[in-house]
């Protein structure tokens, strides 16, 4: 599958799933993906710097997301500690999707490579979810930022 | 923790909080399984006390505890 990707997206597809363990959770989700693509210094990385989203604003808006909606049926926790997980965790429903619908992106584009952007577009498609959540939090606009990376990194507008 | 179930009135909330719940409920399982294992319990005690097999404990968190040092029990 990763074949007609960018090398940046390629780095995107092996730091989520290792982002995913170091965070101590069981599957690879798009929020995972969306914190290897501000891990990059390539221009979609760029856009989401530009707007706020380096990966420890994105980790912190994580955290924020989960404690309200933990708060929301009166729940809180500390954070737990453990040891981590040896295994790699598989590749869960949000970020499958999210990589099935940035290769379409590309193809209905006409683009030859799947980059980062393209990723990053098909992460931010999801009008519901953990990543949609995290982004009204940190106050940043799905479809703005969508607007910006489509204008600026994937090219035509 | 503190727990107080309640039903937000959105319900993009409440189906939030279950994926927030399950993911704790996740950490909470590899928290508490060390800590069972570090205090010495054996594999079989802490699979009855999930109410899982302890194939299904043991296959989930060995390597991780082998990996930390953790001395496990056999049996």
């Amino acid at each position: 599958m990763f074949n007609r990707f960018t090398q940046d997206a390629r780095w995107v597809a092996h730091d989520g799933p290792r982002i995913a363990r170091e965070l101590g959770d069981s599957s690879v989700e798009a929020e995972h993906l969306l914190l290897a693509i501000a891990r990059r210094d390539d221009a979609a990385a760029r856009v989401l710097h530009a707007a706020g989203l380096d990966e420890d604003a994105i980790a912190a808006a994580l955290v924020a997301e989960t404690e309200r909606s933990l708060a929301a049926v009166g729940v809180s926790a500390d954070s737990l500690t453990f040891s981590p997980f040896v295994e790699t965790p598989r590749f869960g429903r949000s970020a499958k999707w999210a990589l099935e619908l940035a290769l379409r992106i590309a193809l209905e584009r006409g683009d030859k490579r799947i980059g980062t952007g393209h990723v990053a577009l098909a992460i931010l498609d999801a009008k519901r979810g953990t990543v949609s959540r995290a982004l009204a939090i940190a106050g940043v606009d799905r479809e703005t930022l969508a607007t910006e990376i489509r204008s600026s990194v994937v090219g035509r507008p | 923790m503190m727990i107080d179930l309640s039903s937000p009135e959105d319900p993009a909330d409440g189906l939030a909080a279950v994926v927030a719940l399950r993911r704790l409920a996740e950490q909470l399982e590899a928290a508490e399984v060390e800590r069972a294992m570090r205090a010495g319990w054996s594999w079989p005690e802490v699979a009855e006390a999930l109410g899982v097999t302890r194939q299904a404990v043991h296959k989930k968190h060995a390597k991780r505890l082998i990996a930390a040092g953790v001395e496990l029990r056999r049996r």
